[in-house]
C-alpha cells in the first residue's frame, strides 16, 4: 500500500529538488497568508522544477540571458504582480502583495537567482515604479507590453563614478525647446540593459539631473531605437548572476519628449522613495530562496554521505553545527522577511528601516550558509555539478546589488537617530 | 454538456513516505492533487476551452485541506467545487474504492447529472485504479480506462486506450460515460497567478460524507504495512559465462 515509487511524472526530472517536507506549525501562515498564497506556491515550485532548474547551471556557465524562459514567466502572469489594473496587464492580485512579491523571489531563486535578478530589475525596478508613479496614459502606453513578456527592461541609477553615492550622479537631462529634452551621461551595472550582449534592453527608468540642486533628478523613459541610446558593453565574466545581463548603456544627447517624463520634473527622489521598500525586500527574498536551496542540499548530502564508518555526516558534531546554525538563520531571516512583507502596503513608503534591515540581515546569511554548503558538501560543493558554488557567488550580489551593506547602515542609522532617545517598541 | 472530475488529494509525489505505527505516516507531509487527476483536470478544462463542455465540476472527498485542492482545480479552468468532507484516511486504509465510488454516484444522480466523468487512472497513494470501474458499474454506464487521447466523436466520444499489448480505439456511443486518463493524455498546465486570484470567487460547496447515508465502511482489512525490503547492491561479473551462470543458479530465471 506504499507509495510507488516506480512511478515517474513525465515532466520533472529532478526528484532530489523535490523534497518537501512541510511544517505544520503556525509559522506556514507566515509565509502563506492566503490559501491563494499557497496555491502560488504550489504552481512555482512544479514550474521552477520543471523548467527553470535544467537550465540553470548552463546559463550562468555560458553567461547568456534565457529569454524564451523568461517569457514564460510572463506567461504565468510573474511580471505585471505589483499592477492592480488588468487592463495595463496587471495581474489581478489583490492581497498582500508584497507577500506574493518575496514568494516569488524566493521560489525562483530556490533554482536560478540569475533568473530571479532579471526579473526583479524588470518587474520591480521598472514596472512597478511605472505603475506607482506614471500617468494613466503612460501605463497604458509602456505596461501591456512590459508586462506580458513583449519589452524587457530595468532601471537606470548607478554610473561608473557614482553608485551608493546616488545623488552624484551626473547623468544629466536639458531642456531642447518646449516639448524635449536631451538626455546626456552613462550608466552602469544595468541589469536587462542588454539581452542578447548586441544591442541594449527594450525599456528604461533613466535617473537625470535637470536642476541645479543636489536632489534635482528627473526619471525618464527611454525606449530601445531612440537616437543616441546604446549599449556601451555588456559587463562579462561577474562572479555570480552570470545568466542575468549586466551592461553599461550609453546616452549621447538622446531626445526625449515631455510625455516620457514619469511624475514631476527634478521630483525623482520622491519616485525613488516610493519604490526602494518592495525593492529590498525583494532581493532579501532572494537570499533566502538561495539559503533554503543551500540548506536542503545540505541536509540531502548529509544523510547520504558516510565517513569514518559511520551511519552518515549527521553523526559529525561540526556537520551539525554547519546545518543547524544555517537553518536558524535561514528561518530568523524568511521570517524577518516575510513580517514585513505582510505589513507592507505597496502604495505607502517611509517604512525602509525594516526594508533595509531585510536585506541587510538576509543578504549576508545567504552567503554565509552558501558557505556553510560548500563546506558540508566538501570536494563536491567546489565543483559547477553539486550547484551550491553557484549560489556561493550568486549570494555575495546582495551584499552590494541594489543597495550596498554600508548604503543600508547608513539609512538604518540615519533612521534609528531620528527615533531619539525613545525606546524600541 | 457538463463535466464531473474527480481530484483526490494524495502525499506528494516526491516524498519519500516511512512506515509508523504500522500504516504510513501522514503527519507533516506535504501533499498535493494525485497527478493523475491533474491530467484529468487538464482534459476536461480543454474540452470546455473547446466548447464541447460547458460546464466542469470538480469532486474531492477528505479532509478539509481538499478545498486547497479543489482551488488548484479552479484555477486550472473548473467553474466550481463540491467538496465532500471526511475526516477517515482516503489512503486505502479507511475510506476504501467502493464507498468513494457510491459517494460519487449519489452526487452525480441526485445532484449533478454530468454528461461525462473524468478521473485519474488511479491515485498514487492506494495504487487502486478502481474507483473508475466500480462508478461505471453502480451507474450502468460505458468505461474506458488509461485513455491516451480524448475526442469528441458524433454524440460521444473516441478514446484510445492504453494497454500492455498496445493501444485500442473505442467508441463511447452514449452518455453518461467514464474515463479514466492516465499519463500520455496530456500536459496539465500550470495555474497562473491571474486564474489563482479568479478561482477565488468560484463556489465550493460543501457536504458532510456522513449525512450521506453510505455505509462507508470498509470490505477489506489491510494486515499489514511494510517498507519494501533494502535493494541488494549490484555484483560485476567478469564474464559472459558466469553471468549466465549466476542467472541459472542464484537469480534463479534461467531454467
Amino acid at each position: 500500500m506504499l507509495l510507488t515509487t516506480r512511478f515517474i511524472r513525465p515532466r520533472s526530472k529532478q526528484l532530489v529538488l523535490s523534497r518537501r517536507f512541510r511544517s505544520t506549525t503556525p509559522l506556514s501562515t507566515l509565509w502563506n497568508p492566503t490559501s491563494e498564497h499557497a496555491a502560488l506556491r504550489a504552481t512555482l515550485r512544479s514550474f521552477v522544477a520543471q523548467e527553470v532548474e535544467p537550465q540553470a547551471r548552463t546559463f550562468n556557465e555560458q553567461e547568456q540571458f534565457n529569454v524564451p524562459l523568461f517569457r514564460k514567466l510572463a506567461d504565468l502572469g510573474l511580471l505585471g504582480l505589483t499592477v492592480p489594473e488588468i487592463e495595463y496587464g496587471g495581474t489581478g492580485w489583490t492581497e498582500f502583495t508584497a507577500t506574493a512579491v518575496c514568494a516569488v523571489h524566493e521560489e525562483l531563486s530556490y533554482s536560478d537567482p540569475a533568473l530571479c535578478l532579471s526579473y526583479l530589475a524588470h518587474s520591480l525596478l521598472l514596472i512597478n515604479n511605472l505603475s506607482v508613479n506614471a500617468s494613466p496614459e503612460q501605463k497604458a502606453r509602456f505596461l501591456p507590453a512590459a508586462c506580458d513578456g513583449t519589452h524587457i527592461g530595468g532601471m537606470c541609477m548607478s554610473e561608473p563614478q557614482a553608485g551608493t553615492d546616488v545623488l552624484g550622479m551626473q547623468t544629466k537631462a536639458v531642456q531642447d525647446g518646449d516639448y524635449h529634452w536631451r538626455l546626456t551621461g552613462t550608466k552602469l551595472w544595468i541589469t536587462n540593459g542588454t539581452l542578447d550582449g548586441q544591442d541594449t534592453g527594450d525599456l528604461f527608468l533613466v535617473y537625470a539631473r535637470t536642476g541645479p540642486g543636489k536632489t534635482d533628478i528627473t526619471q525618464f523613459v527611454v525606449e530601445k531605437g531612440m537616437e543616441g541610446f546604446r549599449l556601451g558593453q555588456k559587463i562579462n565574466n561577474k562572479l555570480g548572476m552570470r545568466a542575468s545581463m549586466t551592461a553599461e548603456l550609453v546616452f549621447d544627447q538622446v531626445r526625449i519628449p515631455n510625455e516620457n517624463i514619469v511624475g514631476t520634473v527634478n521630483g525623482a527622489t520622491l519616485c525613488m522613495m516610493r519604490n526602494l521598500e518592495i525593492e529590498r525586500l525583494g532581493l532579501a527574498a532572494m537570499s533566502v530562496g538561495i539559503a533554503r536551496r543551500c540548506i536542503d542540499e545540505m541536509k540531502a548530502y548529509a544523510l547520504e554521505r558516510t565517513a569514518f564508518g559511520a551511519k552518515n555526516l549527521f553523526e559529525f558534531g561540526q556537520i551539525q553545527r554547519l546545518i543547524a546554525e544555517s537553518y536558524a538563520e535561514y528561518m530568523a531571516g524568511r521570517s524577518y522577511v516575510y513580517a514585513v512583507a505582510n505589513a507592507l502596503n505597496l502604495s505607502t513608503h517611509g517604512n525602509g528601516l525594516d526594508a533595509d534591515g531585510t536585506k541587510l540581515f538576509c543578504a549576508s546569511m545567504a552567503k554565509t550558509v552558501a558557505d556553510r554548503a560548500i563546506q558540508v558538501l566538501g570536494g563536491n560543493g567546489y565543483t559547477g555539478e553539486y550547484n551550491v558554488e553557484r549560489l556561493w557567488r550568486d549570494a555575495k550580489l546582495m551584499e552590494i546589488g541594489g543597495g550596498t551593506n554600508e548604503s543600508h547602515h547608513k539609512n538604518m542609522s540615519r533612521d534609528l537617530r531620528k527615533m531619539g532617545s525613545t525606546r524600541l517598541d | 454538456m457538463k463535466i464531473l472530475v474527480g481530484v483526490k488529494r494524495v502525499v506528494d509525489y516526491a516524498v519519500k513516505v516511512r512506515v509508523a505505527q504500522g500504516t504510513v505516516e501522514l503527519a507533516n507531509v506535504k501533499q498535493s492533487m494525485n497527478p493523475f487527476c491533474e491530467i484529468a483536470v487538464e482534459e476536461a478544462v480543454r474540452l470546455k476551452e473547446s466548447k464541447i463542455a460547458k460546464e466542469v465540476v470538480a469532486l474531492s472527498i477528505g479532509p478539509k485541506q481538499c478545498t486547497e485542492t479543489l482551488r488548484t482545480a479552479l484555477a486550472m479552468g473548473c467553474d466550481r467545487g463540491i467538496h465532500i468532507q471526511t475526516d477517515l484516511r482516503t489512503d486505502y486504509m479507511e475510506l476504501q474504492p467502493l464507498a468513494i465510488a457510491k459517494m460519487f454516484q449519489q452526487i452525480i444522480e441526485q445532484k449533478e447529472n454530468p454528461d461525462l466523468i473524468l478521473l485519474g487512472k488511479q491515485g498514487i497513494d492506494s495504487d487502486c485504479g478502481q474507483v473508475g470501474p466500480m462508478l461505471a458499474g453502480l451507474l450502468q454506464c460505458p468505461q474506458v480506462t488509461f485513455a491516451a487521447k480524448v475526442e469528441s466523436h458524433d454524440s460521444g466520444f473516441l478514446v484510445e486506450r492504453e494497454t500492455d499489448a498496445g493501444t485500442e480505439s473505442i467508441h463511447i456511443q452514449t452518455l453518461p460515460a467514464v474515463i479514466t486518463c492516465d499519463l500520455r493524455l496530456n500536459e496539465p498546465r500550470y495555474a497562473t497567478l491571474p486564474n489563482i486570484m479568479k478561482a477565488k470567487k468560484k463556489p465550493v460547496e460543501t457536504i458532510l460524507a456522513e449525512t450521506m447515508g453510505i455505509d462507508l465502511t470498509p470490505r477489506n482489512q489491510v494486515l499489514q504495512v511494510i517498507e519494501p525490503p533494502p535493494r541488494k547492491d549490484g555484483i560485476k561479473v567478469a564474464d559472459v559465462d558466469a553471468l549466465i551462470e549466476k542467472l541459472k543458479n542464484e537469480a534463479k530465471v534461467l531454467a
